[in-house]
């Protein structure tokens, strides 16, 4: 058991676990190859948190985060409760869905820029069939606070997601559960919330801490699309460590930290909340 | 208490003909199975009375009253899965009360009816336990008081002891036709099997490829069956050709013999004859024995304790034997075989419906 756990164990402890250490190290001063070593030195987290920008940021990366989640979530599961059900040209629909999953994120952006940006394709379209008089006229949708484009490429990428992953436990829980509550008398709403619903819910906590862990960290889709400053705590890190100074690589060492340090009690919090339910309706 | 009637019920789906006609009459309090070996559309046919399905073409009557186009939350049947579909995230009191807080019943009638229903199968003890804690046999249970609970005009249940095991068959058989006659609620249920049809049912309804074949009490399936493939499905092994008269008499290449026309009615012509394998007698010599007598050896025995069962070679045929153990027969011995003519059973295609 343990060969067969060696690979593993050895990627976890060595890579992340080796990074985890130095990372959080660095961000407490132990940087002996920039000549700066005042380790413990609680400076850089004091630096960042007591600046009103980083809240900011926090919040943005937040925002971002929990609506893209939720919209995943809810157009997921919708999507795989429809997928369980017989319709025309479902078998295309099957391989359609799952195209966002094989398509890498950067192409989802330059696909938001091409299509959303200000001389994007809708507004052209639009200033085509004459709902505006020029494309210029058309809504600033990236680059802005409401992240709009920033949204629209993770739920693009992570509907899929949530949808296969809820689809795989839809089949296993079968049809005869929600058949035997419309029989009881159960309308649609009843049948979805109580018994669909909490058997589908392994699946939907599983799929929205992979998408909401990876939303909070990611990087690329607020870069290019987000509105500028204050950004989102990814951007942050990474302006600090492109600063010319590069003492400051410090100080994105402690933004990596803090984003770890948040999600890993958003995670938590959100595991710990789902296992008590669990228990609450005697699943173990 | 509700009567049942299929009238020309026929479900495609897409090309596929699932049910090309049936019609049914089922009486109130009735306990009738639907039969058939697997894919002829029984269970089709009970979700059409659920309500799960929608028939093409023909009428659902409950009680005289087309419920065809009813949705299946308004039409108040009952079902018990074969897999009991119990829900895994409720306790078993949960599961049972589903139904009433569904329907907005008050939380006082709830509590009494789960009381009631819990006593009458039994699972006071496992009340607070989720069906992932029961046995087969307790799930099945909950998956009835579940049903019962709502006090549903129909009650039906597809495969009812096809997922227990042989000793917890016969106790659930008991407990399913204690409870349905106590209630007097009209029942239907789906099975394969047709011991499970026969040890259970008022009435069977044998259905084959989308067809109603026979429907019958179990006696009249079992001894009288109007097809070839019907008497097949009830398990009859010795059915062979012959040349039969409706004065009883039935050429065979066993020789002539002669059945009771009063029992079998016949026409002249064509036929096939069935010879259950339990109504044969076996004699070890000939003497004193006039009719009906066919000389065989016996090639084959199977014992099963308290039966047990020959292969007779007759003139080039086998026949079947079943008997009490009380004598063993070696192989290999000359044996005569005896048949009373009122227990011979005469199938001619065609002439009787």
């Amino acid at each position: 058991m343990w060969i067969q756990l060696m690979p593993v164990l050895v990627v976890l402890s060595v890579l992340f676990g080796g990074a985890l250490v130095l990372g959080v190290m660095q961000s407490l001063g132990f940087a002996p190859w920039f000549g700066v070593n005042t380790f413990p030195d609680f400076q850089y987290f004091g630096a960042l948190w007591g600046d009103w920008f980083f809240w900011q940021s926090l919040g943005l990366t937040l925002y971002y985060a929990l609506v893209s989640t939720f919209l995943s979530l809810v157009m997921g599961v919708l999507l795989a409760l429809a997928l369980v059900r017989y319709f025309p040209g479902k078998t295309f629909y099957k391989y359609l869905y799952k195209l966002p999953l094989m398509i890498p994120y950067t192409v989802g952006i330059a696909l938001a820029v091409i299509m959303m940006g200000n001389s994007g394709m809708i507004s052209r379209l639009m200033a085509f069939v004459g709902l505006i008089d020029d494309p210029s006229q058309f809504p600033q949708i990236l680059k802005t606070h409401y992240g709009w484009g920033i949204i629209a490429v993770y739920v693009w990428k992570q509907t899929p997601f949530v949808a296969l992953t809820v689809y795989a436990v839809l089949l296993g829980v079968g049809r005869e559960t929600e058949e035997a509550a419309a029989i009881l008398g159960a309308n649609k709403w009843q049948i979805f919330f109580q018994v669909t619903f909490p058997q589908i819910l392994p699946g939907i906590v599983s799929s929205t801490l992979i998408i909401f862990a990876f939303n909070i960290g990611a990087f690329e889709a607020p870069f290019i699309l987000g509105g500028g400053f204050p950004d989102t705590l990814p951007v942050v890190a990474w302006r600090y460590f492109n600063d010319a100074d590069y003492t400051l690589q410090l100080q994105g060492m402690a933004t990596v930290v803090s984003i770890a340090l948040i999600a890993g009690v958003i995670l938590y919090s959100y595991l710990s909340f789902y296992r008590r339910y669990e228990r609450r309706i005697g699943r173990h | 208490m509700t009567e049942v009637h299929l009238r020309g019920v026929g479900k495609d789906f897409g090309a596929f003909t699932a049910i090309s006609r049936i019609d049914l009459d089922i009486k109130s309090g009735e306990l009738v199975a639907l039969l058939g070996p697997s894919g002829c559309g029984k269970t089709t046919t009970l979700r059409m009375i659920a309500g799960l399905e929608v028939p093409t073409s023909g009428q659902i009557l409950f009680d005289g009253e087309d419920v065809s186009e009813v949705p299946v939350q308004d039409r108040n049947v009952g079902m018990v899965f074969q897999r009991y579909a119990l829900f895994p995230h409720m306790t078993v009191e949960k599961n049972v009360t589903f139904g009433l807080k569904v329907r907005g019943t008050p939380a006082e009638e709830i509590k009494e009816r789960l009381e009631d229903i819990l006593d009458v199968v039994q699972l006071q003890p496992f009340r607070h336990r989720f069906p992932a804690q029961l046995s087969g046999g307790q799930m099945q249970r909950v998956a009835i008081a579940r049903t019962l609970i709502t006090k549903p005009s129909v009650l039906m249940m597809d495969e009812p002891l096809a997922n227990l095991d042989t000793k917890l068959r016969g106790e659930m058989r008991r407990f399913i036709r204690d409870l349905q006659q106590r209630l007097g609620i009209t029942t239907i249920f789906v099975t394969h099997d047709q011991i499970e049809a026969m040890e259970l049912a008022d009435r069977v309804a044998v259905i084959f490829n989308g067809n109603l074949a026979q429907y019958d009490r179990p006696d009249v399936l079992y001894q009288r069956p109007s097809s070839i493939e019907v008497a097949d499905f009830m398990g009859a092994d010795n059915i062979f050709p012959a040349d039969i008269s409706s004065a009883g008499v039935i050429d065979s290449r066993f020789g002539k013999l002669t059945f009771d026309p009063a029992t079998a009615p016949a026409q002249d012509g064509e036929g096939h004859f069935l010879l259950r394998s339990e109504a044969i007698d076996l004699l070890l010599t000939a003497e004193g024995a006039e009719t009906n007598l066919i000389q065989g050896v016996v090639r084959n025995r199977e014992f099963f304790g308290a039966s047990v069962n020959y292969a007779v070679e007759c003139a080039g045929e086998t026949i079947n034997v079943s008997e009490q153990s009380r004598r063993l027969v070696e192989v290999g011995e000359t044996v005569w075989l005896r048949i009373q003519p009122n227990h011979i059973w005469v199938i001619q295609e065609g002439s009787r419906a």
